[in-house]
Parts: C-alpha cells; structure tokens; sequence
C-alpha cells in the first residue's frame, strides 16, 4: 500500500459488472435458465393450461442492509424515488423500482438489469452513514407463475396462506420453497413473482413443472 | 357366479354399471357405489383371511375404518401393489385385482391351520416377552417363521409408477367428519363467512345417514344430504374433501389429511393425475365429528365368518343392496342392535332370533320387531357359535342379571350370521392424538374426548350422542361456536326434523360368559387381528400385568394396523373384571397418528426420484456435462468430479489432468466455493474476531488465507478473504459450509458484538469462477486481458479488477494447486461466455479442465488441507502444523482462542497431522487406514492415528499421503505401520506434508 494515502482510501468498491460494449451486455449474458430455451417450450408446449410460467431474465437485483436513520431514510427515497417499506412482509413500487422487505435490515431492490450500477453509484455517492448495497443479480432470477391454479403450485412447494384475505398484492414473503428457497410477491389475484438463486434455479424449474402437470403448464416466452 | 346376496333394488349402487374384479384369482362382478367388501358379501366370499397366530379363517366383520380382518394386497402389476388395503374402504372398478395376505397356499385350504392349531398352544400371550426374547440370538430365526406364516402384504418391488402430492391448506374452521353433526357444523361456519375445509374417509358425505334407512324433514336422508353438499360448495372459501382421511391431529391445530384421488378409478392414476395428496392442514378451530365405532360382543367362536357387528349388516343392506347372509341372529345389549334384525327382515330374509342380554326393552326399535312378528329372547345371550368357514348355528343361553354367568339351558339356532351390538365406542382417536387423554363415561359407556389445549371442538357421535336429531343440534352448536370464536357473526339455521325414537336403557357388558370358564372355553375373540383373547387378557392379568398399557404390550392387543378400533375397550373391560377393578381404574387408551395406514407414497410427496435433493448448478454446468465430466456431490453443488477422454480410467485421467495443470495450463470451475460480500467501518475488526490469524494490516488489493474456529479452537471452515476496499472485504468459504458460516457471522454479529458496524450478504450464485493454474496461465490470461499482468503488476496474493474476454472481473491471483494461478470472477450471467473464450485461447497452451479429484491431488501434493476431509471437528491449527495461521497477539480475542489453549489440546502426543510417503512407493494407503508404532503389538494394538488423504501422484510417480499421527509433527523420518483388513501391513514414513516445491518457486513466478 506505498501508494495509500488516507484521504484517498476507497471505503468500498462499486464497480460496473457488466460488458462495457452495450451490445454484449445481453448478447453475452445466459441467466440461469438460459439451457431450458423456455423460448422453444413456450412455441412446443400447451397453449392453454392453469398455471403459466415465465422467467424474467437478467434483471438489476440489489440486496441493501442498514438501520436506516431518519435521514437516510429520506437520502433513500430520493435514490429509489420510493420510500423502504418499514413494515414487515411489504413491497414498494415506482415505475421500474420495486423494494421487498426481507428482515428488519434487508431490502431486496429489483430494477432494470442495466440500471443496477447506476442506482450502486448513487447510492455511493449520496447515502452517508453505515449501510450495504450489494449486487446480486447475476446469483438470482426472477420467475412469474400465474393463472388460476398458480397458488395451489404455491401451496404444494411453500406453508404459506396465500388467501387474498391475508396474502393481498404486493405482500413479500421470503420463504422455504420445496427444498429451496424463493422471496415471493404477489402482483394481482392470479399472478405471482417468484425471486431465486441461480444455483436453484433449475431444481425450482422441474419442481413446478412437476407440481404444476395436474393443471396444465403454459410456459410464456 | 351370480351376485346371491345382492338385492333386487334399494341402496347407493348402480345396478346399470356392472364392474369386474379379481379375488384371489377368480373373477367375480360387483356394481359402481360397491366397496370391495360389499361386493365381496355380494358374492357370497366368506373366507377372507387366516389369523395372525391361531391361522384361523376370518371373514368380514365391519363396513368402515374398524375393519380387521379384510385387509387386502392391491395390485394388477408388480409395481402397483398396496398393501394393507381394507377391503372395507376400497372403493370397486373394473378391473380391480385383490388377494389376501396370509393363508398359504390360500385362505380357503390352509396348511397352517393343523400346525397353526398347535402353534396356538406354543404362542401363549406374552409371545414377544417370552419367546422372542429370549434367547435372543434365536430372533432372527423366529422373526422369518411369523412373517412367512402371517404375512400381511408386501411392498412392490418394482417402481411406483403414480405420482403422489403434498399440499398446504389453511382454514378457520376444519371439520373432520361428514356425518350429519359435521356437515351442519361446515355450513354453519360456511354461511357465517369462515374459511371452512371439511373431510371425511368415505367416497360420498353423509356419514352414518349413508347406511341407515332414516327419514329427515321427511324425506329421505340423501336427499338432505345432496342440498347441504350443494350449499357447501357454492363457497369459495369452502373445501370439500371425500375419500379423505384424517389421519393425524397435531399439536398447534395441524392436520394431516390422506386423500385418496384416485384409488377409486383404476390401478394407476389416470395420465398427469395424482394417486393421493396429503393435506398439511393449520386451522384456527377443528370441529371433531368423527362418530362413533359399533363394539362387537366377545363370545366364543365369535371369529367365524359371518360374525358381524350389526350396524355393518344394515350398512350393507341400506347402502349396498347386499344382505351378508341368508338366516341372521342378532345379539345386542341395547336398543340399535335391533336395526339390524329389521333391516334384515325388511329385506326378506330369516331372522331366527333376536337375543337381547336384557330382560326387556320398552323402546320403538324393539316394538318395531315385535310388529315385524320377530323372535325376541330377552335375559340371553349367545354363548357359543358353530362352524369354521362360515357360521353354521349358535347357542343361546340365558344370563343372569349381571351378565357374568350363564343361568339356564342351551339352545340351539341354525343360522348362518351372528350380528352383535355390545354399543358404540365414540372415535376419539384424533382428539388423543395431541396427548388428551379420553375419559371414561358410564352413561355412554364408553371413553369420551379428554380435556385439550388444542382449540378442538366437537358434535354428535364422538360426544356418545347416537341420535341423529342430537348430532345435528351438537353440529349447529360447534359450527356456532367456531363462529364466535374467530370473531365471526352467528347466522340462522334451521335443522331438518327428525323422529324421535325412545330407547331403553343398554346393559354394560362386553364379555359374554361361557358355561366352562373363559380359559377353558372355545376362543373368545377380543382383537382379531393380533388373535388376542379373553383368555389371554386374564392370563396376562394373572401373571402380574395391571396396567393397560402393560397389558397390551403383553398380549400385543392394539398393536395390528387396525389399532384395536374394534376390541380395545372390550379388551380392558375383560381385563377390569379379571382384576376386579373399574374400566377407568384399569386405565385409559389413547391412540397415535395415523388413525389408518398411509401409503409411503403419500408421505414422501414429490420429494422422490430427481426431486429428492435439489441439485444446484454453476452457470458452466451445461458444458461440463458435454465435455462428459462425472460429477461429484459436494453439499447440494454438482461438481465437475474428473473429465474421461476415450477409453481412460479414472486414474488415467487423473494422471492427465494433473500433468497437464503442472506442464502447461488447466482450468477449475471454482463458483461453488461460498463467497460472502462484507461491509462496515467493523469489517476488518469483525473478521480479526472469526478468524484464528490476522488481519489488521491486510492491505486494499492483497488477500490472505483464514482459519475458522468454533469455541472449542477446532478448525471448522477455511478460506481466502480479499480486501476489495478498506471498508470492504469479500470473504470466500468452503463450498459445503458457506451457508452455515454466514449463519455463524449472522450469529456472533446479532448476539455477541451488535456494536460492530458491518453486514454480510452471501454473492456465492452472483460469481462465476474460473481458476486457471499452471506454468502457462499467465500467458493465457495476457490473451484475455489488456491488463499489465505480469509479476511486477500483479503480485501473488494480490486481487485486481480487470476486463476479462470483454467483461468487467475481478482476478485472484491465488493457488491451491501450487502453481501460478489466477482466479477469474465474473458476474455469473456472463460465466459461460467468459469460460468459452478461455477455453479457445487456452487452445494453444492444450488447456485442460480438470475436476475436484485433481485438484485434491494437485493440493496434497502441496500439503494444503481440505476442511473436512484432513479435519474433523476434533482438530485445531496447531494440530493441523499451521501454528502460523494464528495470532495471539491480537488485542481482542477471537473465537476458539481460549478453546485451543485448553489443558487437553497442548499435549505434546496429540494426533498432528503430517505427511506419510509408503516405503513402497507403489502402494497407495487406504484412506481411513489406522497407523500403529509396532506392528507386533498385541490386539487390541494401540491406533496412532488414521489417513486423512491418499493419492497416486503422477507429477512426482509415488503415492503420496496425509494423515494423522500421535505426536508426528516430532517424529519425522519415523516409520508408521498401517495394518489392513485384507492381512496387508503398510510400513511408511513420516514426511513433511509438502511433497513438491516446498520453497514454492512454482507459485512466485
């Protein structure tokens, strides 16, 4: 460290991850289910059953942690242009911004996938104090089950009460899911958006394909 | 063969629909709404199965759960068999293929029945105790003998071709049992707006209703029952679920339901269907409707077939269109017995008799009969039955007053059907299945749910409550009362009228005396399917066994798959008055999940076959699957194991791959090792406190190598921890134990230091990594990189961000392997891309993938442990020779400090790890292989210490080893001698564990 000089320390490292050349940005990247080719299932597959599926590929995902003081949650606000969710199991939504609660410190932050180290930069530059803002997106993807038998695939692979009385749209839960996990929200009556990690991804992949067989699976490009 | 005892008309089958099945390999015909067992009786089947231990012919007794002696194997194929069906619950199709389970060669001739007659005399109660205890080396013998003379049924040895599901219900009000107090109860909830789920065993609601011949608002009962179904299931917020059992009541309202989706249909499950699907059920109220069992009366002989309990023969009659029999004695001690001789002689066939142990009954039941013109013989009882495959007549005798001893003279009844009511048994099972224990009444006669902490309520049968005017009011009662609990209005419900019938009192009795005393007398049967007696209980009660509990496990009373619904309470009774004590004095029964057996299918779920462990993939897994890498399992991660060319062994190809990553360049998928992004002005501080060594001057840019203690001081995780900046560290982790080390920094954060200011998020799936290592690597990475690379850049140890095949990574240059290596990490959507493009440059250099095997090689020759592998939780830094990986000097402590300092763990002859090199250096040790000094030593020769690692080495053409040894880290150059199983002694010696390159030239170029 001869060149270290204390005022010129870098306290973190927020760094773009993706190709510089825009084109590669999304010619180069696979997301994790990039080997199933749900483009091809979608043409081969039913054309009408009671649970669709789809994958939102390559989206920006950032996990922030922090006890946000009153003026950080106003600093946040203004990056997100949304405030943090501060009640349990809730999401905030703002044009492409959505925030899930996932523990008294932990938010799940979801944006375009070419917008992740924009919002890391702002963060950096404008959010004082203790806090966390890591990029996951290329550990984690974004499933979307719906149609009318979307939450009995739920309740095969989760304990959870999706009853719209005690589950209504936008509630988050992070939660056991078969023998994984997923982050799960609901976007209307019949429609859910399921967050994983890569690694999971495929396992979660056949386990609502088989759970879903009885109704029919639609696959949605 | 014509259905003989099939009526013309009346019951709920479809007479149109006629369905084939098979019964021991003969064909016979039953109607759509048969169960198995009415078209059984339909078709005159009387022998169903041969006892357990006295091999004895056994009929069918009951319609419902209770039955113990018609359980059946399913099955067409191998793969579709089931065992313990109860024929009684099976629902017919066409095409449904039966056998019984016992009874060789058949139940009809069975050769056990001489040897089973004398094989009773050798199987006094107190079986399991005595015999088979002792001596116990006997068991296995004795254990092979009672399965292959009782068999009861077999699994498939073939695979389940049917799928079977788990779903998970939540609901404000679960009613168990669709009788009429349950189904007044679900709509009462219903219709106040509760998420209301309602289950019952049976294919259609209606419960008792079903088998009785009963009117409701005149009309009758089906037709009640079709409008309150009808209503239910207008709710969304209301399940229904026939063919459901319930099969366990769980602590904190959670149930567990076995529906049966398909059983009923076919063999197999039609095309996508599930066969069954468990229900995990939470409710905020259960409303226990379950009924009440019918008690057979214990008499001698009363195993014939065509000894029934008599609310079965109406069931049979009323439901199924089928009279069991053709001349019918009813023996009851209370008024429902009489239904049977009614509904017997309502179908046209002979009741010689109805014998009622009371002196009289006043009640209408009764008055009907007498209008009917039947026999009624009062103060009597049938003491004893005639015949073996089937009843052929019994003997009457009468009573006295107390029902103890027999007063008069015998006579004697042909008949082929003996029904006996000895009353009703409330199933109380699931309310004893949270530990409630039940309550003895002497006005039901019978045991009643116990107090419970469970928000339980419960109606109509379970309460001893018979009449079904009651059980419906009990229903609206608890359907109002869940209402109120939950916080919901009451709503209006008018229930149906229903004719009051007068009763008269029933006699308490279950045991029917015989003129010669009960261990004389001809078999009295009390639990059929474990063959228990009255005999027995009193030889047990004899011999010193007081309790119930005792008791049972003595004779084995309650302990077939029927768990004793039938005779368990006749059991204690006979018990009671051996010891001339009360029921409740005798004590209690309770009952454990499940209420009826479940298939393992059922259990399992989808958590079968490739569902079983979720497999987890890095993002070049596709590739390795093509370049044809076998895979090892490391946690939940597919690893790439070793990459087979042609006709290669595995040593072939470790040996290829590890020449290759020294003479030239090799490539590891290392995404799976766990990474942990760590941020706070506390970071370095924290990580100084999980760690055993360093790192208050670790630099921006440089990385260093950690050892994990717990508080014992033994090594439980290690890694290499990069400073990314100086508020920023990215800590990596074994690959099996990175979620259990994010969970202890989690820990110690939350609950020992909450003052440090830092936080952890696990970026394992976020990072593809590739490791490139050999002589050649650097030249491979200057084709992919504008970066300045070179030595004088890009130090050993030093991390750098730099733009890899055209994305952004960051480069480790570490080494497990020895040689020059770099770590490439990039975003892991970009992994596969960025892989490729290594690959193809590295075409030039011959790079190799190579996998976990060579890897542990390439690193054993290093002498570089794995955690996990070379320790065991037992070992600490020191023990492991890397006393320089700990720091004593750090101002605060850190975990396992003090646990490594403990007086047992600085012994001198601790077990240390070292290397070994086998004087042959042809021979590879057998890791796990136990070392001993003196090879001469007498046995039990005292063990020094096990291998650890064992590999051939090709780069150095020797076997090379690592392993513990007592003291070894003094001991270089002495030998150590590993005797084997196969009677081969290995003699080695002791090395230091780096076999090549110990001034690590390699690694610093």
């Amino acid at each position: 460290m001869s060149d270290a000089v204390v005022e010129n320390i870098k306290m973190k490292v927020v760094a773009n991850q993706l190709p510089e050349d825009s084109e590669k940005i999304h010619s180069m990247a696979e997301s994790p289910l990039h080997h199933v080719d749900l483009a091809s299932l979608a043409k081969q597959g039913l054309q009408e059953g009671g649970v669709h599926f789809c994958e939102k590929p390559l989206m920006g995902l950032l996990t922030l942690r922090c006890h946000p003081s009153a003026k950080q949650k106003t600093a946040i606000k203004s990056l997100l242009g949304v405030a943090l969710p501060m009640e349990p199991l809730t999401s905030a939504t703002k044009g492409d911004v959505t925030v899930r609660w996932i523990s008294p410190d932990e938010w799940l932050i979801t944006l375009s996938g070419d917008k992740a180290f924009d919002l890391e930069s702002r963060f950096q530059d404008k959010l004082e104090g203790h806090y966390s803002l890591v990029n996951i997106s290329g550990g984690t993807t974004v499933f979307e089950l719906s149609g009318k038998d979307a939450m009995n695939v739920l309740k095969k692979s989760t304990t959870i009460d999706f009853h719209s009385k005690v589950f209504p749209t936008d509630k988050v839960v992070s939660t056991l899911f078969a023998k994984s996990s997923a982050i799960i929200r609901r976007l209307d009556e019949q429609r859910f958006e399921l967050v994983v990690r890569r690694s999971f991804s495929d396992y979660i992949w056949l386990w609502i394909q088989d759970a879903s067989k009885e109704y029919g699976l639609v696959v949605d490009a | 063969m014509t259905q003989q005892n099939r009526l013309v008309s009346g019951g709920r089958i479809d007479r149109s629909e006629t369905l084939t099945f098979t019964y021991n390999g003969k064909k016979y015909q039953g109607h759509k709404g048969d169960t198995l067992a009415s078209a059984m009786l339909a078709n005159g089947i009387d022998v169903v199965a041969r006892s357990f231990k006295y091999s004895r012919p056994r009929g069918i007794i009951a319609s419902g759960a209770e039955e113990p002696n018609a359980v059946l194997q399913l099955g067409a194929t191998e793969a579709t068999q089931v065992p313990n069906v109860r024929a009684t619950q099976q629902e017919l199709f066409d095409g449904l293929v039966s056998a019984s389970t016992n009874g060789w060669p058949s139940v009809d001739t069975d050769v056990m029945s001489l040897v089973g007659k004398v094989g009773g005399k050798m199987m006094p109660p107190g079986f399991y105790y005595k015999t088979f205890m002792f001596p116990e080396s006997l068991w296995d013998t004795y254990e092979s003998m009672i399965r292959k003379a009782a068999g009861i049924g077999r699994a498939p040895k073939e695979h389940d071709p049917d799928t079977y599901d788990a779903i998970n219900q939540h609901c404000d009000v679960m009613v168990v049992g669709a009788g009429p107090a349950g189904l007044v109860a679900a709509l009462t909830a219903a219709r106040g707006g509760a998420r209301v789920i309602i289950a019952d065993e049976q294919n259609e609601f209606g419960g008792s209703l079903l088998d009785s011949s009963e009117q409701l608002d005149g009309k009758p009962a089906s037709e009640w029952i079709r409008s309150i179904v009808e209503e239910l299931s207008t709710f969304d917020d209301v399940l229904l679920l026939p063919r459901s059992t319930v099969n366990g009541y769980h602590d904190h309202n959670f149930l567990t339901i076995h529906e049966r989706c398909s059983d009923h249909l076919a063999d197999i499950a039609p095309v996508n269907s599930v066969r069954q699907r468990m229900h995990r059920v939470r409710a905020k109220w259960v409303v226990l409707a379950t009924g009440a069992h019918e008690r057979p009366l214990v008499y001698a002989n009363n195993d014939v077939p065509g000894c029934m309990i008599s609310g079965a023969v109406s069931a049979y009659i009323n439901r199924y269109g089928v009279v069991p029999g053709n001349e019918l004695v009813v023996m009851t001690t209370n008024d429902y017995g009489y239904q049977a001789a009614i509904d017997w002689a309502n179908a046209g066939r002979t009741v010689a008799a109805i014998v009622d142990t009371r002196t009289e009954s006043k009640g209408d039941r009764a008055e009907t009969a007498r209008q009917l013109g039947l026999n009624i013989i009062t103060g009597s009882a049938v003491i004893d039955v005639q015949g073996s495959k089937r009843v052929t007549g019994v003997s009457i005798a009468p009573l006295d007053e107390s029902g103890t001893k027999v007063t008069g003279s015998i006579t004697k009844l042909k008949v082929d059907t003996v029904a006996t009511s000895g009353g009703w048994s409330p199933v109380v099972h699931l309310s004893c299945h949270t530990g409630s224990r039940p309550v003895w009444d002497d006005s039901v006669v019978g045991f009643l749910p116990g107090p419970t902490i469970q928000k339980q309520l419960t109606a109509g049968g379970i309460n001893g409550q018979y009449e079904t005017s009651v059980a419906l009011q009990e229903g609206l009662d608890a359907g109002l009362q869940a209402l109120t609990n939950i916080g919901l209005e009451a709503v209006e419900l008018v229930l149906p009228r229903v004719e009051q019938l007068t009763m008269t009192a029933p006699m308490i009795l279950f045991h029917i005396p015989h003129i010669k005393p009960t261990s004389q007398a001809p078999k009295q049967f009390v639990d059929y399917q474990t063959d228990v007696t009255a005999a027995g209980i009193e030889i047990a009660c004899r011999e010193g066994f007081e309790a119930i509990e005792h008791v049972k496990r003595y004779t084995a009373m309650g302990f077939g798959t029927d768990q004793g619904k039938l005779g368990n309470i006749n059991g204690m009774a006979v018990a009671a008055k051996a010891l001339n004590k009360t029921i409740p004095e005798t004590g209690t029964t309770v009952f454990r999940p499940n209420y009826t057996p479940i298939a393992f299918g059922a259990i399992t779920g989808r958590h079968c076959g490739g569902l079983f462990e979720p497999e987890r993939y890095t993002a070049m897994h596709k590739w390795h699957v093509e370049q044809g890498a076998l895979f090892e399992d490391v946690g939940q991660w597919k690893r790439p194991w070793y990459y087979p060319k042609g006709n290669e062994t595995m040593q072939d190809t470790l040996n290829r791959e590890c020449l290759a990553v020294r003479d030239s360049v090799g490539i590891l998928d290392a995404s799976t090792l766990g990474k942990i992004d760590i941020q706070g002005k506390d970071a370095r501080e924290f990580l100084g406190r999980v760690y055993t060594n360093a790192w208050a001057k670790l630099g921006v840019g440089k990385c260093r190598y950690g050892l994990m203690a717990g508080e014992d001081g033994m090594i439980f995780d290690d890694g290499v921890t990069a400073c990314l900046a100086e508020n920023h560290f990215l800590m990596t982790t074994t690959t099996g134990g990175a979620a259990h080390v994010l969970e202890w920094l989690e820990i110690y954060h939350q609950t020992e230091w909450p003052e440090l200011e830092v936080y952890f998020t696990s970026v394992t799936d976020h990072w593809s990594t590739m490791t490139i290592s050999g002589p050649n690597s650097r030249k491979l990475l200057e084709k992919l990189t504008d970066y300045d690379v070179s030595k004088e850049n890009f130090a050993f140890m030093d991390w750098k961000a730099a733009t890899v095949a055209g994305v952004p990574a960051r480069v480790f240059r570490i080494s497990f392997t020895g040689e020059l290596s770099f770590e490439i990490n990039v975003q892991a959507n970009y992994g596969m891309q960025v892989w490729n493009a290594v690959i193809e440059a590295g075409k030039e250099f011959n790079i190799t993938p190579y996998g976990t095997e060579t890897m542990h090689v390439l690193r054993a020759e290093k002498g570089f442990i794995i955690v996990g592998q070379d320790t065991d939780g037992s070992v600490h830094a020191y023990d492991l020779g890397m006393p320089w990986a700990v720091s004593m000097q750090k101002p605060f402590s850190f975990i396992g400090k003090r646990g490594m300092q403990r007086e047992d763990c600085v012994r001198p002859d601790r077990k240390q790890l070292v290397g070994l090199k086998t004087i042959d250096p042809n021979v590879v040790l057998p890791e796990g292989s136990q070392g001993v000094f003196d090879p001469k030593a007498p046995i039990p020769m005292p063990l020094v210490g096990h291998i650890t690692s064992s590999y051939w080495s090709a780069n150095l053409n020797r076997s090379i080893a690592m392993g513990f040894v007592k003291g070894g880290l003094d001991k270089m150059g002495e030998k150590v001698f590993y005797p084997l199983a196969d009677g081969r002694v290995i003699e080695a010696e002791i090395c230091s564990p780096v076999f090549l390159d110990p001034k690590g030239e390699r690694q610093h170029v």
